[in-house]
């Protein structure tokens, strides 16, 4: 069997296969033309579900080792987040190079009057600071207990993400319910948690 | 990355429309005779679906009388209009449609016109058909959710077949009512709309000579997906408007309530006329992606239609109206 650190490197290529393979099936899709009628609308659908999927995941990894205690998910959660914040960069790029076209006049309209464009830039501008403090150096300049603070930022973003899947959709609203009722049952375990330990 | 792009085809080897026709009835009549000779007591089809889709499809091998009517736009390809289809019938992805445009049984297929004419009844579609002469219509299309295509239609005017049941003095409305068959239509077993899907017109707007009861596309039967075997085509309205697989119409003296305008009436109003300067709540109308171009164009009034259609709305505001 695996040693304890071997079985860390094998979660570790585990995530890392979680957060890229996606991107590169995206891209043989493209290549072969296999990404449907509108391939950029896929492209931008794709990378903003990925990204709200691996934010989920990643806000999971804390009750995950909670109820688990393995050592491993805490070490490949900065991981897993960094994944998250890539997918949604390229959400972004994709949509202003995709949906826009680069076309600056109608990227700065959209940001600024249509509710669910705002909602979904607001999420990744939350994630700047935590991305940008996501490394061990950072955490220890910062301290702990601030560092942790801001961190459950993450929060805040994946329900405006969800706000904003939420806002785009169109009469089927079976998925982002699925994804507001696990955002909403990890907060309450978080919160549950809290109340439990505090005692 | 690039997209694979397939070589173009050089006008030389294309084949030339009746070549095509003619090979496609010599194609045809040799199927038509093996399956004969297979199928002995017609194992697949009803005798009914048999006579309404043969004769239909004999009927658009032949010359129609053609009418261009979106300026001298591209067509989009057919097998995008074919597998890019809002029918939540049949699922509300957009490839879901043609995926399971199989589960849509439209043999046999029966219309009713009732409410306030002078000569109701049920017909059986191939009824309907051999009442009506076709004719070609090459249309823009534009959803609501900001995309379009161009699309040859084949079908007649809604008005012909109007007229043949004698609205009365009281009809103020038209009421189109689409196939209610949950067994077999996945969408119809979720409440994401409340079914059947319905939708109405004013009666001056469904008399309009641009206003199609659509039996084909690109000189073909109507495939499923996109609303077999009879549709609604008004192309000045959004999408949702041209009501797919009818299979009642009602002709009332009170404003029906569509299935769209009883999900939200303030997203989906009962006009819900192509107009670029009234945004959706949720999103801009201003543009649009046209299926199969790069970049995006301007959404025209009444989808370019404001010559023919403008009058119709004389005097009411458009910002209110939707």
């Amino acid at each position: 069997m695996l040693t304890p650190a071997g079985r860390i490197l094998v979660f570790r290529l585990l995530v890392l296969a979680a957060g890229s393979l996606p991107a590169l099936w995206l891209a043989w899709q493209w290549w072969w033309g296999d990404l449907g009628v509108v391939p950029e609308e896929t492209v931008v659908h794709a990378t903003g579900r990925m990204g709200l999927i691996l934010l989920l995941a990643t806000i999971a990894f804390s009750p995950a080792f909670r109820l688990t205690g393995w050592v491993g998910i805490m070490i490949a959660r900065r991981q897993i987040g960094l994944w998250a914040f890539a997918w949604l960069v390229a959400h972004m790029l994709a949509w202003m190079g995709l949906e826009q076209y680069w076309d600056w006049r109608w990227i700065r309209h959209d940001m600024v009057d249509l509710p669910y464009v705002r909602y979904g830039v607001a999420a990744l501008l939350l994630l700047v600071p935590l991305a940008l403090t996501s490394f061990r150096r950072a955490q220890q300049a910062m301290g702990y207990r601030a560092w942790h603070w801001l961190h459950r930022l993450v929060y805040v973003a994946a329900a405006l993400g969800v706000v904003h899947f939420w806002m785009l959709t169109r009469a089927d609203y079976r998925l982002p319910t699925l994804a507001a009722a696990i955002l909403a049952g990890l907060l309450l375990f978080r919160l549950v948690d809290a109340a439990i330990h505090r005692r | 990355m690039a997209r694979y792009r397939f070589p173009s085809i050089p006008e030389s080897a294309v084949t030339p429309r009746e070549l095509f026709r003619q090979r496609r009835r010599f194609l045809k009549r040799g199927t038509a005779l093996s399956a004969a000779a297979m199928l002995p007591g017609g194992l697949l089809l009803s005798d009914t679906a048999r006579a309404w889709r043969a004769s239909l499809s004999e009927r658009l091998d032949g010359e129609l009388p053609r009418r261009e009517l979106a300026g001298n736009e591209t067509l989009t390809p057919r097998d995008d209009a074919t597998s890019y289809n809002n029918f939540y019938e049949l699922g509300t992805r957009k490839s879901d449609p043609e995926v399971y445009a199989h589960k849509l049984v439209t043999d046999p297929w029966s219309l009713t016109i009732d409410g306030e004419v002078d000569k109701p009844g049920t017909l059986a579609f191939e009824d309907v058909l051999s009442r009506e002469s076709l004719e070609e219509r090459i249309y823009r299309l534009r959803c609501v959710e900001a995309w379009s295509m161009v699309i040859p239609w084949i079908g007649f005017p809604l008005a012909d077949l109007l007229k043949r049941h004698a609205p009365t003095s009281r009809a103020r409305y038209v009421q189109f009512e689409s196939i209610l068959d949950p067994d077999n239509l996945r969408g119809q077993r979720s409440s994401i709309l409340d079914w059947p899907y319905r939708e109405a017109l004013r009666i001056d707007e469904a008399m309009h000579p641009l206003t199609l009861m659509a039996v084909g596309m690109y000189g073909e039967v109507m495939p499923n997906q996109n609303g077999a075997p009879i549709r609604l085509v008004v192309p000045w309205k959004y999408g949702f408007k041209s009501i797919k697989s009818v299979v009642r119409i009602t002709l009332t003296e009170e404003r029906p309530v569509s299935s769209w305008v009883a999900q939200n009436p303030e997203e989906y109003g009962f006009f819900a006329n192509v107009n670029p300067e009234k945004d959706h709540p949720r999103w801009s109308q201003a543009r649009e992606r046209r299926i199969g171009e790069r970049g995006k164009r301007e959404t025209l009034m009444f989808n370019g239609y404001a010559d023919e259609v403008a009058e119709l709305y004389a005097g009411m505001d458009l910002q209110q109206h939707l």
